[in-house]
């Protein structure tokens, strides 16, 4: 649900700040998210840009590219709104949700049962992906179990945190996956632990990788969905007859080609296939 | 003592202040770890500083421009450059190659690293500050104490320090407490500090305001520790003659 | 002043700093023969407009935070100035406490606390990241600003206010016409090094998610994934902060000795 303060607790900033210029707004809170983007013809979409084929930026451009972003124009589109895309860390994604910055979040986020009780979602899943941790090939660690108490690099906010504190891992949270994968470089942890299509392509590409390897089986596989304020069944129903369509004309694995998403998930094959079967 | 933290959270509560994560005990004890990581990273890197300071301030006041010249290269590299990409240079990218050369033999935690780049830029003010306080020191007292067949070092320990100390010391406390507010950016390679627990708290849970509340309140109290420190020094030092 | 020129004015300039051309010259061949065919080097040239947008945001907040903070800095330092204890005690506070916060700290603060966008009447106004690390840094700015400020006027000889006193003014005029002309010529070598300080600490902002340089060179690090550039675009960004910040640094001891006689 929204978080709400109490008028004392929404003074605090503005007395500690001395701003007098916010004596006269108050705090923005959502209105129900389909009305609002079809009155301001504009959608407000999270993606994270963290480097990689789900989201990075184009040099040439400056301008933000990737599967995340293709996703999130593609909704905009069927939506008749402009895009206005918001990069957003693992740290501060569900705050921005939450306090209204962004209508929605196309930003690598799984599906667990903490969040789907946190947050709203659109039912159909438009991914499916688990978590993978690569550590050097000559190192101990061959199961995840073999983690306990060592070092283990990762996202602040990333939604792995929780089973590898159940593994009993020392976990070393950085801002980004970057940070996380440079640390693993430097010896600082045994393994560094993000989504699998981030860490496959760099242990199977190239000469910088090639002492290290990814553990399997997959952590925790969790459907990538679109995130959605709590309550906003309108909207999670219009946009998951949009997914529903991107799957059955083929469109994300034509566009997890394009991007050159390694290993190509299955399950955007069965989803397809099952939403091939169930109507034209 | 959990009688006390109930109480304390229920008097915040009736503010809109949620500070629930004091009853947890997981999130507590890694409040409480963070907070002394962050009083040793103090302590370490104060010491560190200092060390640094003398030796770069030597070197600069040395004479000798091969040792000078360096040292001035290295002060004006440090104090122009922001301490987080210092940081991000040496634990994210000589960290790795050091990795690369030696293997796991690394010693390097990122707490070490911490300390090496926090004492080494602080360790630049403090020479600015000790170079100041060298030049300030009359030049009859150095040539009194040179008829006396003091030879250089004997001269720069015994007679230049002492009084340079002196003079810096409004300037180095200055900058030590610059220096405990500077080990909060620590939290970016996570090493474990407070802010870093902070973090991590409040990525789970959202309460930002009050783990900021707690965090300016811990570092203001060791920003005064460190101050009243400072001055309890001054008074002892005191020399006739210089007080005011 | 005649006593900055020493005989060795009479030499050219290449024959003073030999080191300093070899150094250029080294870099320049190297440039034009040794870096076009090294795959690091071509993809620091290809990110680096980005780069250079990232250095720019960087530099907007570094000079907002400290206009922002010198306009409120001054208010505060003439309050802390004030003969009357009610107007100088808030003044001191806010000085004590602004001083002795981690800017992490107050950067977290303003970009998690305050609200994305601000209702005032019927238009929502946008209040984006950056501007909110704006005023996080402008806090600390600002009491600084006013110590600076403070210093300044507490460093003019009584002298000067006894015999202005004996001459009729008010105390009003006294501060406007006579102590504050002196003071900003004192103030000018401390500001400057309070903005050198300032953009050192934008750096922070991409600590909370602001686009800026460090930012964008994480982002080219991830997406490159080659250890030659990573270091490449690591010490690219110390340069960076290097090139702006040395020579407001050098400007600012020039300043100092200029005025250290008058």
């Amino acid at each position: 649900m929204p978080y709400t303060r109490s008028p004392v607790a929404r003074c605090l900033p503005l007395f500690v700040a001395a701003l007098t210029m916010l004596g006269g707004s108050v705090a923005a809170q959502a209105d129900a998210t389909l009305d609002k983007i079809q009155q301001r013809h504009r959608v407000v979409v999270g993606v994270l840009l963290s480097g990689g084929p789900f989201g990075s930026i184009d040099p040439m451009t400056q301008k933000p590219k990737g599967l995340n972003v293709d996703l999130a124009e593609d909704v905009a589109r069927q939506l008749g709104a402009e895009v206005e895309l918001v990069p957003v860390l693992p740290a501060n994604r569900v705050q921005f949700l939450q306090q209204g910055k962004v209508d929605l979040l196309i930003a690598n986020m799984e599906w667990t049962v903490e969040r789907g009780e946190q947050l709203g979602f659109v039912p159909t899943p438009f991914y499916r992906v688990g978590g993978t941790a690569a550590v050097l090939k000559d190192s101990a660690i061959t199961r995840w179990e073999d983690l306990k108490d060592q070092p283990v690099c990762t996202s602040q906010g990333s939604s792995y945190i929780k089973p590898l504190t159940g593994f009993g891992a020392d976990i070393k949270a950085f801002k980004s996956s970057s940070e996380s994968l440079l640390a693993l470089r430097g010896n600082n942890c045994v393994a560094a632990v993000h989504d699998a299509t981030l860490i496959n392509p760099l242990v199977a590409e190239g000469p910088e990788w090639q002492n290290y390897r990814a553990i399997s089986p997959e952590l925790n596989p969790a459907p990538s969905v679109i995130w959605t304020r709590p309550g906003e069944t309108d909207t999670q129903a219009r946009l998951d007859s949009i997914v529903k369509g991107w799957h059955r004309t083929g469109w994300l694995i034509d566009a997890e080609k394009r991007h050159h998403i390694s290993p190509p998930s299955p399950a955007l094959v069965e989803l397809h296939d099952k939403f091939q079967a169930a109507g034209a | 003592m959990t009688h006390l933290l109930e109480l304390l959270v229920q008097t915040a509560a009736r503010f809109g202040l949620n500070y629930g994560f004091l009853l947890d005990a997981y999130q507590r004890a890694s409040l409480v770890n963070g907070a002394l990581t962050s009083i040793a990273l103090c302590a370490v890197t104060i010491v560190g500083s200092l060390a640094a300071g003398l030796l770069l301030a030597s070197m600069l006041t040395s004479g000798r421009v091969w040792i000078a010249r360096p040292a001035r290269v290295f002060i004006e590299v440090t104090r122009n450059t922001p301490t987080l990409v210092q940081l991000y240079c040496a634990f994210l990218v000589l960290n790795m190659l050091l990795t690369q050369a030696i293997g796991t033999a690394n010693p390097l935690t990122p707490f070490a690293w911490v300390v090496i780049v926090i004492s080494l830029h602080k360790g630049a003010f403090h020479a600015e500050a000790l170079r100041a306080g060298i030049e300030a020191v009359p030049a009859v007292t150095l040539e009194a104490a040179s008829s006396l067949a003091f030879n250089s070092r004997q001269l720069l320990w015994n007679v230049q320090l002492p009084l340079a100390l002196r003079f810096a010391l409004p300037s180095l406390i200055n900058n030590l407490i610059d220096l405990v507010k500077m080990t909060a950016v620590a939290s970016a390679i996570a090493v474990g500090d407070i802010t870093y627990a902070s973090i991590m708290i409040w990525t789970q849970s959202d309460n930002v305001l009050e783990l900021m509340i707690l965090l300016l309140a811990f570092f203001g109290l060791l920003s005064f520790i460190v101050n009243c420190a400072g001055r309890a020094l001054e008074a002892r030092l005191r020399m006739p003659g210089y007080a005011h | 002043m005649p006593t900055d020129y020493p005989a060795a004015a009479s030499i050219s300039w290449p024959r003073r700093h030999p080191g300093k051309l070899l150094l250029a010259v080294i870099v320049v061949l190297w440039m034009a023969f040794g870096a076009p065919v090294n795959p690091a080097f071509v993809a620091l040239l290809e990110w680096s407009p980005a780069l250079a947008s990232g250095f720019g945001q960087n530099i907007v907040i570094s000079l907002l935070a400290i206009a922002l903070g010198s306009v409120a800095g001054l208010m505060i330092g003439a309050l802390s100035a004030s003969p009357f204890r009610v107007a100088r005690l808030p003044a001191r506070i806010w000085v004590q406490v602004f001083r002795n916060a981690p800017w992490l700290v107050l950067i977290y603060f303003t970009t998690y606390v305050f609200p994305f966008e601000l209702h005032i009447g019927t238009t929502w106004i946008a209040f984006p990241d950056w501007v909110k690390v704006t005023l996080g840094l402008a806090l600390p700015a600002s009491a600084n600003v006013a110590e600076v400020f403070r210093g300044a006027m507490a460093s003019i000889p009584d002298t000067q206010w006894e015999a202005s006193r004996s001459l009729a003014f008010t105390r009003g005029q006294i501060v406007r016409s006579i102590i504050l002309p002196q003071c900003f010529k004192r103030m000018l070598p401390p500001w400057m090094n309070l903005y050198a300080v300032i953009t050192m600490g934008t750096a922070l902002a991409s600590l909370v998610g602001v686009h800026d340089l460090i930012d964008t060179a994480q982002i080219a690090s991830n997406t490159v994934n080659r250890t030659g550039f990573t270091v490449l675009i690591y010490f690219s960004v110390l340069g960076l902060f290097f090139a702006w910040c040395y020579p407001i640094s050098r400007l600012t001891q020039r300043l100092e000795r200029r005025y250290a006689f008058s």
